[in-house]
């Protein structure tokens, strides 16, 4: 690798050393005066916690930190995908598993029974679209006129029958020749796309969750071709979300998300989503439930923090989520001067973990 | 400030890259005296970044180290467990390839997009303009029909060897087969006239898109002696990056087809098996090169778009993204019909030395092996992609004191395998002796690509030079100089082998418009695989 070293050139090399431990030991003399005069800090429990990768920016965001730390915790966070967390993921070590849905976590509890379980926050699935592509759906059916209600039966029809943009009526706006599908991450990976089957299986299953794997195989069929046909998936919800931000109408037309991730936008004092960006509500839709499964005591107290503390609540919907309590998600669109999004009526229930993964072994997922 | 610039020290290191066969010198920038290094196996185009990487190493005080490689070479190599061997973390233009490879994806950890760009077709602005396509929407069907009708040449990366190439033939295939989703296995192969009519039209092929810039650039000055190109399918970034360089004679202008492109996204993504500390060190590079003065560099630096939302204002709103083909036998299919059916077919004359230094296992032995694994024994994903293809005329050229009688062969389209048997059948009956008449054979084997050229004009026509010694027979150097420049160039790429004459070898590249391929350092057969991108 180097030329040939030599014992002059060695010597040299520990004169350096020896300079550099010598710089080290008066920098932390000065470092620790200096240090002094503040008051000493609470001792710190370090808590770590393997959480559903679409919490990551609020767990990263100081004021979390902080607020964490007020009580006494300094938070370590591994982010991994929801599913990866019920099956492969190594929890040792681990003082709490957060992952994005409520059949995550029950996967988890079978395994690992805990007392209690936390469900600070949820965010509903919905459709980031673009104010051209709503009058489009609009005109097709798919959009009750003036509304934000995504028909996901017509949709459905739309897509089983192969309709591509440019074949949908007096659509000038966008005629592609690409077929009207949402776009979503890919399901082996993502919770998100977990949850979109979740949502199709129930429409196409007449309109009830898929409870055995005999109604999963009849059903998945008909779902198959909506990720199919697709082709290669991202596989987060961050890089789909990222991608209609930064591509636009052309790469990502509709894009099948949480609400979370378009409200943060909406609401972070420098929201990038473009002019003319619009959010649906699938009917119906699915709330993802961030279930906090505790692992250790500690991990039991920052599920209890999450839950009963007003400004973690606060937070949490500055980021989007909806907390348990109503109000802190009012406050942070009222404190925008913003509308509060709707109240959801048509909310169905994912289908339970083992289902789930049923039907996603059909798709050809492996564990 | 010398610290600083010490800190910056930039060190080419020789690529090694466990498995897959680096495509040249890497770099390695960051602090020497780095806590952490992560070692970055990447697409040889990611090498434009090294300022903003050095920047990036002295601020997160990570040693970054990229080796260069193809993007499917890349892939096999993560697929198989041996990236991991030696690597941290996977920097491609895309990882949709590398996703379709059984086993692929849990040897993956976070991929982080860093900035993208998508394949688009530039052309010369004159031709542009002949053909009516500046200022409005244009289609693929278009670009097909022009291109079946001769009223444009391109030049386009191989598939197997680089994702440009490898976009740009999903891209094709998707928008003139495709019926609006992913391609399905019977549209990927399918063969109908327009994607013959599209593929005609490629006069210039390459393992790599820093060759095929060169050639194109060294073409159109006349530098080159093989006829300008009209245009490259490449990365925007690529082509506005060679506009900006000003050294074309008339600048690129950027066909976006209307019925959508297929973009490279860069995703920066960490391997499974790496330690805590490179996971570490990768998260804050990637956070690094995310913020937006950096994402503003990067744009500015290499063309590419920045892949944070809100950094800069957005280029196209309403460009159709086609969609990519997520199973493996579907882009098998598509690559293999690409080869054996679709592009223009090859004329390839291997000349090849059998003087009595060739003798011994390591020599001719390895010759033949060469020529076995593309005649189909060598069962990698790169193999299967680099074999003798359908429609490839073949021709045998052995050579020692005199250049022997020559030996052609036509690869059936429909059952490729027999001739390709035959083939290497007649490499395993080469036999070593006599002297090394070079220039005399390089003399022959022009003279058969005109005779074959002149009965079948339509084809790639390249000449493959093996010789494991000096010219000890016949015409030299400046003889062949002077018969070279007095007839139609065929371009000759030149394997570096044994005591050749590295000096006479890259001579005859230069003159002829081909390049060198070093033999020394790497396996023969490696090497004989590489070459088969550029013919």
């Amino acid at each position: 690798m180097t030329a040939p070293a030599g014992r002059r050139s060695g010597r040299r090399v520990l004169s350096w050393l020896l300079a550099l431990a010598l710089l080290g030991v008066i920098g932390f003399v000065v470092l620790r005066d200096v240090g002094g005069q503040e008051p000493e800090p609470p001792a710190l429990t370090v808590v770590t916690g393997v959480i559903g990768s679409e919490k990551d920016a609020f767990f990263s965001d100081q004021r979390v930190r902080d607020a964490f730390r007020a009580h006494g915790l300094e938070l370590k966070i591994d982010p991994a995908g929801s599913r990866q967390i019920a099956t492969t993921v190594r929890l040792e070590g681990y003082d709490f598993a957060f992952p994005s849905s409520s059949p995550a976590a029950d996967k988890l509890l079978a395994q690992r029974p805990a007392a209690r379980t936390y469900a600070p926050f949820s965010s509903p699935m919905a459709v980031a679209t673009f104010a051209p592509i709503v009058e489009l759906l609009t005109q097709a059916g798919v959009v009750a006129p003036g509304s934000t209600t995504f028909d996901v039966r017509r949709y459905l029809e739309l897509a089983a029958a192969g309709t591509r943009w440019d074949q949908l009526p007096g659509n000038t706006a966008f005629p592609a020749r690409k077929d009207v599908l949402l776009s979503t991450t890919a399901p082996c990976q993502s919770n998100s796309a977990a949850m979109y089957l979740g949502i199709a299986s129930y429409v196409a299953n007449a309109d009830g969750v898929v409870t055995d794997q005999t109604v999963a195989a009849q059903v998945t069929p008909s779902v198959q071709p909506l990720f199919r046909d697709q082709g290669y998936l991202p596989p987060t919800t961050e890089v789909l979300f990222e991608d209609y931000l930064s591509a636009g109408m052309g790469r990502v037309p509709m894009a099948l998300v949480y609400e979370a991730q378009y409200v943060a936008e909406a609401l972070s004092p420098d929201p990038v989503l473009p002019a003319d960006a619009r959010l649906l509500y699938p009917s119906p839709t699915i709330f993802s439930r961030h279930t906090l499964v505790p692992l250790t005591p500690a991990g039991d107290r920052v599920g209890e923090l999450l839950t009963t503390d007003p400004q973690l609540a606060a937070l949490a919907a500055e980021h989007g989520f909806r907390p348990t309590d109503p109000r802190a998600f009012a406050a942070a669109f009222r404190d925008r001067g913003l509308p509060e999004p709707p109240a959801l009526v048509d909310v169905v229930e994912p289908p339970s973990f083992d289902t789930l993964e049923g039907m996603l072994a059909l798709l050809g997922c492996t564990p | 400030m010398k610290r600083i610039a010490a800190a910056l020290v930039l060190a080419l290191v020789a690529g090694c890259s466990g498995g897959a066969e680096s495509t040249g010198p890497g770099l390695a920038v960051g602090p020497t005296d780095a806590a952490a290094t992560l070692r970055v196996l990447a697409g040889s185009e990611l090498l434009d970044l090294e300022p903003v990487l050095a920047e990036a190493g002295v601020a997160t005080g990570v040693r970054i180290e990229l080796d260069p490689v193809g993007t499917i070479e890349g892939a096999e190599a993560v697929a198989a467990g041996t990236a991991e061997a030696d690597h941290d973390a996977i920097w491609f233009s895309s990882n949709r390839y590398l996703a379709l490879q059984p086993g692929a994806q849990d040897r993956l950890g976070t991929a982080i997009d860093i900035m993208s760009s998508p394949v688009v077709l530039g052309l010369r602005r004159s031709v542009a303009e002949r053909l009516g396509w500046v200022g409005r929407p244009v289609t693929w069907s278009e670009i097909a029909a022009a291109a079946g009708a001769k009223q444009f040449t391109y030049g386009m990366t191989d598939p197997s060897a680089s994702n440009s190439g490898f976009s740009a033939v999903v891209a094709v295939a998707t928008a003139l087969v495709g019926a609006g989703s992913a391609l399905t296995l019977e549209q990927a192969e399918s063969t109908v006239p327009a994607l013959r009519d599209f593929f005609a039209a490629q006069t210039l092929a390459a393992g790599s898109s820093g060759f095929l810039q060169e050639a194109f650039v060294r073409r159109a000055n006349g530098a080159d002696p093989g006829a300008p190109v009209d245009g490259l399918i490449n990365y925007e970034s690529v082509l506005q990056g060679m506009n900006a360089a000003g050294t074309l004679p008339e600048p690129l202008e950027l066909i976006r087809p209307a019925d959508g492109v297929v973009t490279a996204e860069y995703p920066f993504t960490v391997l499974a098996a790496a330690s805590p500390e490179a996971r570490d060190a990768h998260r804050r590079l990637a956070e690094y090169l995310r913020t937006p003065d950096v994402q503003r560099a990067i744009a500015e630096r290499t063309h590419r778009q920045p892949a944070v939302p809100g950094v800069l204002p957005l280029q196209s709103g309403t460009a159709v993204e086609l969609p990519f083909p997520a199973q493996a036998d579907v882009v098998d299919a598509l690559l293999t019909s690409y080869f054996d059916k679709l592009r223009r077919p090859s004329r390839t004359i291997y000349v090849l030395d059998t003087s009595g230094s060739m003798a011994g296992d390591e020599r001719i032995g390895a010759l033949q092996r060469a020529l076995a694994g593309l005649a189909g024994a060598d069962p990698s994903l790169t193999g299967q992609y680099r074999r003798f293809r359908g429609r490839e005329q073949v021709t045998l050229l052995p050579f020692s004191s005199t250049p022997e009688s020559p030996q052609t062969f036509t690869v059936s389209e429909e059952n490729p395998g027999p001739d390709r048997q035959r083939i290497a059948d007649a490499g395993a009956a080469l036999q070593p002796d006599g002297g090394t008449a070079i220039f005399d054979s390089l003399e022959a084997a022009y003279r058969i690509a005109e005779q074959q050229s002149a009965a079948d004009p339509d084809r790639f026509t390249s000449i493959v030079l093996m010789t494991d010694g000096e010219n000890t027979e016949g015409a030299d150097l400046e003889a062949f100089r002077a018969f070279a420049g007095s007839r139609p160039a065929v371009p000759v790429f030149c394997v570096l082998f044994g005591e050749s004459s590295v000096e006479e070898m890259e001579e005859v590249a230069r003159l002829t418009g081909g390049r060198t391929f070093d033999a020394r350092t790497a396996p023969l057969a490696e090497v004989f695989k590489e070459i088969r991108g550029y013919v």
